[in-house]
């Protein structure tokens, strides 16, 4: 059905230009992008449902889950698809490796929000605001849904340079959530019966830095694919 | 002396001895024709052209033996052209092939070889005879069509077998007919080498004599043929009854009437060529 | 030994299941699409020699279905059941039927070149007939008996745009088409074929005489013309077969061994000859 789309939408001259490769290709980027607007949904609920302890929101995030799960095995065998089909090369085969390790990447974003919706339904107890501010909790939000708005745009643009704004972001996140662990540490000790709250927050802070870290490897993989250059692993440029 | 060095001498050698080879045919060519052309050109004028024969070889013409000729030659090809190319077509493309026709195709082939005379009889018997067509000039192109058809069928089949089959395959597959097929395709690809072949009978049939002997063609006739049922003569007899005269004059006449059997030849050939090639050029595979 | 053997026996037994089901389905879907061709338990025979032996298939409207497998294994055979063209070798029999149009084509009554008109075919070497662009072109319509001038005029237009080809040749038609490059002149017997419309194409591997680039472009015309048009291409090179078709069937010696989506069978073949040939373990 995408496919018929994708076609009459492009005008009878290009068609004529556009390989089955070419659709099967842009079908692909299409459906990437749609999951990581999906993505960006589950992160901002998240939000939101971490924030306010909103439990009904939560759940709405759990059952969103599975239709991501769906969209992942799918995109895996569309990829699948195109190797065996198309035995692509250059260009085209850095393409579908970039999408295929994106796709992993945004599952497990999926994944790590849908981690803190199920930590908003095992609490007993909201966190206090005054937490959520020493932590920057809410900050680390903004901004790692601000880097999947982003790198959206750069993939969708093949923007590499916002790209790589994209992944130099992700140190900003890295400097908050140093000062965490002491920050929960001295929360704790104010109060102990709130221990189990804050060990919740902790690992909320975990999961929101390993957010950041697969929205880099996006930016990585989608600077690979365009530039055919590697950012990672030190092999800066 | 190594393999490289002899097989160059043996290049060598056979270009030597096929231009000597080459030669020798060429100039044996030339000196007869040549010979020829001295003995004979000076007689020819227009009264020799068009004089009926006399018995002084000063008087003598060679018109009613050239009508003739060109009569017979006319109605013969009326007559093998159709025939031989049908029977042709029919053998190649539509005749079961198998052991009779392999038979079939072995018997054509000897039969271009039998010596004309037998056809003669066998025309004297059925045409002039049974058939009661006398010694005209349509029982002379009957037989001589017998004899020629061979060569006509024969060439016809090898021109059609030249044709490559993937074009017939191609028209099959588009929903054409045999005959549409044999028609838009398979004839006009091989029209060039049915035209040499048809060109090389009707050379042979030019210059047979025996088989017309025997129908009956008269030596001496005194008037040009108006009709195919008209008795006749042709260039061929008319020569080889002055050569058999006695006075030199005749030997001129021969000559001459040799030269201008040559020209209608080249003329006839030189036609068939030419629309051979003509067609020819739409082919290049 | 004997455990081993019937652990096996027991995997082949599952694969011959899943062969059976998944013919089944092809076979009956309606779901995937209207079959326009079926072939019912088809044995051929030369003579004595059993060229295909009890092949079931049936074709999809608008899709390219590619015959795949070694030589010899009677893909070409079983194409040119399709269009009676085995009709002209000497020997040849047939057991079973071949559906078109709700008639058995191999009937006595059928009118075998009015078959032809709806089921075309291009073949291996070009083939252009020794005329112009234009008679090429316009043969199918004349032997038809059609006179129309205009007529025929505009399907040769047609024909030549979806061949994609008017372009180069709009200017000078009266050219000779052997006068074109290999990768043209296939494109002339593609466009004489579809100047008389049928509704299914039968292509004998028609890029193996040409060069890469003549060859991508006859590709992508194909994967456009399936849009209109049903596609049965015989092709010895398996990539191209993943390329352009939809469905794929596997012939080994005469017999269809698996024959799917064209995805299925290149990612997760059920026999493992299949496997084999794909991965360029034999053929």
């Amino acid at each position: 059905m995408n496919e018929l789309k994708i076609i009459s939408a492009v005008d009878s001259d290009k068609k004529n230009n556009m390989t089955h490769l070419d659709i099967e290709k842009v079908r692909l980027k299409k459906s990437i992008l749609e999951m990581m607007s999906l993505t960006q949904k589950q992160l901002e609920k998240s939000k939101i449902a971490f924030l306010e302890k909103d439990n009904e929101l939560a759940q709405e995030i759990i059952h969103n889950e599975k239709r991501i799960n769906a969209m992942e095995l799918s995109i895996d065998r569309d990829c699948e698809n195109i190797f065996a089909l198309f035995q692509p090369v250059a260009t085209d085969l850095r393409f579908v490796i970039s999408m295929l390790k994106i796709n992993s990447d945004l599952e497990r974003i999926a994944d790590l929000a849908e981690g803190l919706a199920a930590y908003v339904i095992d609490l007993e107890f909201p966190i206090s605001k005054t937490s959520f501010e020493l932590t920057k909790t809410s900050e680390m939000f903004d901004i790692t849904i601000s880097m999947l708005a982003d790198i959206t745009v750069a993939l969708d643009k093949e923007d590499t340079q916002l790209a790589r704004k994209v992944y130099k972001k992700d140190v900003e996140l890295n400097t908050i959530n140093s000062n965490a662990s002491r920050i929960i540490k001295d929360l704790i000790i104010q109060d102990t019966d709130s221990t189990r709250r804050h060990l919740f927050l902790f690992s909320a802070i975990r999961k929101l830095e390993r957010v950041g870290d697969h929205i880099k490897n996006i930016a990585e993989d989608t600077i690979f694919y365009i530039e055919a250059e590697i950012l990672k692993h030190g092999q800066k440029k | 002396m190594n393999n490289a060095r002899k097989n160059k001498l043996k290049d060598k050698a056979f270009r030597i001895w096929g231009i000597s080879c080459t030669l020798v045919g060429l100039i044996l060519l030339v000196i007869f024709i040549g010979n020829i052309v001295i003995d004979g050109i000076g007689r020819i004028d227009w009264a020799f052209i068009t004089n009926l024969p006399s018995r002084k070889p000063e008087n003598a013409g060679i018109y009613t033996a050239m009508m003739g000729t060109i009569w017979i030659l006319g109605i013969t090809c009326i007559i093998s052209f159709p025939l031989g190319v049908a029977a042709g077509i029919y053998l190649e493309e539509y005749a079961k092939k198998g052991r009779l026709s392999n038979l079939l195709e072995i018997n054509i082939s000897n039969l271009a070889g039998v010596p004309s005379i037998i056809y003669g009889l066998l025309g004297m018997e059925i045409f002039v005879r049974t058939l009661n067509l006398g010694a005209s000039i349509l029982a002379g192109s009957l037989t001589l069509s017998l004899l020629i058809l061979p060569i006509i069928i024969v060439a016809t089949r090898e021109s059609i077998k030249a044709v490559p089959s993937t074009i017939k395959e191609a028209s099959f597959a588009m929903g054409a007919t045999k005959w549409q097929t044999v028609w838009n395709q398979t004839l006009p690809a091989s029209i060039g080498g049915i035209l040499t072949g048809v060109i090389l009978a009707l050379s042979r049939a030019i210059g047979e004599t025996a088989p017309l002997i025997v129908i009956g063609a008269l030596a001496y006739v005194p008037f040009a043929p108006q009709s195919p049922m008209d008795e006749f003569s042709v260039m061929p007899m008319q020569i080889f009854n002055w050569v058999s005269r006695p006075q030199h004059g005749f030997i001129t006449n021969a000559a001459a009437a040799i030269i201008i059997l040559l020209i209608i030849t080249f003329v006839m050939n030189g036609i068939a060529v030419y629309f051979r090639n003509k067609w020819q050029k739409k082919i290049k595979w | 030994m004997a455990e081993k053997n019937k652990v096996v026996s027991n995997i082949n037994r599952v694969n011959q299941m899943d062969l059976e089901q998944n013919n089944a389905a092809i076979s009956s879907d309606k779901a995937l699409g209207k079959i326009i061709l079926q072939a019912k338990n088809i044995d051929v025979f030369y003579d004595q020699f059993q060229a295909i032996k009890g092949v079931s298939m049936g074709i999809i409207e608008n899709t390219v279905t590619a015959l795949i497998g070694p030589s010899g294994c009677g893909k070409s055979t079983f194409l040119r059941l399709f269009n009676r063209m085995n009709d002209y070798i000497e020997k040849f029999s047939l057991k079973g039927e071949i559906i078109f149009d709700n008639k058995n084509i191999y009937a006595k009554n059928i009118d075998v070149e009015q078959l032809r008109k709806e089921i075309g075919m291009v073949f291996q070497k070009p083939n252009p007939f020794p005329k112009s662009i234009f008679e090429n072109v316009a043969y199918g319509l004349r032997i038809q008996g059609i006179k129309d001038k205009s007529f025929i005029a505009d399907r040769v237009e047609t024909a030549l745009k979806q061949a994609d080809l008017w372009k180069e040749v709009k200017d000078d038609l009266k050219k000779s088409a052997l006068a074109l490059s290999g990768g043209q002149q296939q494109r002339v017997c593609i466009a004489r074929t579809l100047a008389v419309e049928p509704s299914v194409i039968l292509m004998d591997e028609p890029t193996s005489a040409l060069d890469p680039i003549s060859t991508a472009k006859i590709e992508d015309l194909i994967f456009q013309l399936k849009e209109k048009y049903t596609i049965v291409i015989v092709t010895h090179n398996m990539q191209q077969a993943g390329r352009i078709s939809d469905y794929t069937a596997f012939f080994y010696i005469g017999e269809l061994i698996e024959h799917g989506e064209t995805k299925q069978i290149f990612t997760k073949p059920v026999n493992e000859r299949t496997e084999n040939y794909i991965s360029g373990r034999f053929g």
